[in-house]
């Protein structure tokens, strides 16, 4: 379970070997340059991007909807336009988007009527540009097997348990499309302030397996969540 | 490098990993088209397949994982193929057994492999005499 | 490219016998459901899993179905699951009732 924030790696071989898969990366990495498919600082400028990809993007939208309606309008209307107003553009790194992301982003509205969670069963699509990379269990046969048709029990498992008289909307995202899912903002949150805000909007709430809480603080985050 | 006894240990575990379909599949002179479309069930497809629950566990990105998700976007940045290409061929093409028994970004690698192969951008044993090289740095350097 | 159906049709998936790839869930096939949004037009998934970047263009709808058409078990009424389809994989719904 997610909350258990367990971070130990999953080794591909029980020795300290290098992986296989390791040494095709490098392998055809280098066969790609010396053909001329791509260079290497084409490679360097889209891994810099990569790693400047995380939850935080995605936590900043949020909380700057739950504090300015106006934004929040916009965020939900066209979502993709609304992003560079929190310094996220999707037309990076790449200067059309990223091959895998194109740049069709949602944003889903949880409501006390409508809880909103995310999966792709047919791979792992996801929002990096506004969430970083996804959890490892996000891609999972498991997960993706499971939450579209059995989302009350999965979402028990994650710690969370959603009234019956709430309706549930899975959304599969299997085509262009990416979404993310904005939740409610909790009580106990007047007054705060938007960066206050951002830090109870955790990965995890945005795909829809948590909800915010104001009694989370940054200092006890699993890195997994930032 | 590998002994026979290597062989045979792997023959077996390869064996043992077998997809679960509990009928014995041995090259069958005839099936019928159910049978078929069973086995044609294209294996990303998987939303609502029964399964129990498990632990859903955070892991690190390893730097070989990242690297392999920049190399197949830079690909595709570059026009030498695109995501659904990569979908297709890490996903659907490998085969049951290797669609759930290798990694995630194992199957993204796998796929551009497949590709530049296809697509005549490398060969096969310039592709193979790489990996050696590769290795041989890796055990290098550990020593 | 115009748009064969709009927000609120109700819409029924067809039962094709896909062979080597798709992006239409083999659950969704031959429910029904209801368009709750249009997206633009764009390479079907079919044509550009091969590299067929001069292939079909089609309109992209979101289509909402019920969890309970959708799974024979399903226990909670109100559940629903969204997801999307090139044109050509709907057609005008074939309502069981």
């Amino acid at each position: 379970m997610s909350a258990d924030h367990d971070h130990d790696h999953t080794p591909i071989t029980a020795s300290e070997e290098v992986s296989e898969f390791e040494i095709l990366e490098v392998a055809l990495r280098e066969l790609a340059i010396e053909h001329g498919l791509f260079s290497a600082e084409d490679h360097r400028r889209f891994k810099e991007w990569a790693e400047s990809r995380e939850p935080a993007g995605g936590s900043r939208l949020v909380a700057k909807a739950w504090v300015d309606p106006d934004f929040k309008a916009r965020l939900l209307s066209d979502a993709t336009a609304a992003c560079p107003e929190v310094g996220i553009d999707w037309n990076q790194p790449t200067g059309e988007g990223t091959p895998s992301d194109y740049t069709f982003f949602h944003v889903l509205e949880n409501t006390p009527e409508v809880h909103n969670v995310i999966v792709c069963t047919l791979c792992s699509c996801y929002p990096r540009p506004v969430l970083g990379m996804s959890p490892e269990w996000y891609r999972t046969p498991n997960y993706r097997r499971r939450i579209v048709r059995w989302p009350r029990e999965v979402l028990a498992e994650f710690g969370l348990s959603i009234s019956p008289g709430t309706e549930i909307r899975v959304h599969d995202s299997n085509q262009k499309s990416r979404f993310m899912v904005m939740p409610m903002r909790p009580e106990g949150t007047e007054g705060w302030t938007e960066e206050q805000l951002a830090a109870i909007v955790t990965r995890d709430t945005m795909i829809g397996v948590a909800l915010p809480d104001p009694d989370w603080t940054a200092a006890a985050a699993p890195s997994g969540a930032g | 490098m590998s002994q026979p006894a290597d062989v045979a240990r792997l023959k077996e575990q390869i064996a043992a990993i077998e997809p679960a379909i509990r009928t014995p599949l041995d090259g069958p002179y005839d099936i019928t088209n159910d049978f078929y479309r069973t086995l044609m069930q294209i294996d990303h497809d998987l939303g609502g397949e029964p399964a129990v629950s498990v632990r859903y566990l955070e892991k690190e990105e390893e730097d070989w994982e990242l690297n392999v998700y920049v190399t197949c976007e830079t690909l595709g940045w570059r026009h030498v193929w695109n995501s659904e290409e990569r979908r297709r061929l890490g996903n659907c093409e490998l085969g049951r057994t290797m669609y759930l028994g290798i990694p995630y970004y194992g199957r993204w690698i796998l796929a551009v492999a497949m590709m530049l192969l296809d697509r005549h951008h490398i060969t096969l044993p310039e592709l193979t005499d790489k990996m050696d090289e590769v290795r041989a740095r890796y055990e290098g350097k550990a020593a | 490219m115009s748009s064969r159906y709009n927000v609120g049709d109700r819409v029924t998936i067809r039962e094709q016998f896909s062979i080597f790839y798709t992006r239409t869930q083999a659950y969704t096939r031959g429910r029904t459901g209801t368009v709750v949004q249009q997206f633009e037009s764009g390479l079907i998934p079919e044509d550009e899993a091969y590299g067929n970047e001069d292939g079909r263009v089609e309109p992209f709808y979101k289509v909402r179905f019920r969890q309970v058409d959708l799974w024979p078990e399903y226990s909670f009424p109100d559940d629903t699951l969204e997801t999307e389809f090139s044109e050509s994989w709907l057609l005008p719904a074939r309502e069981d009732t």
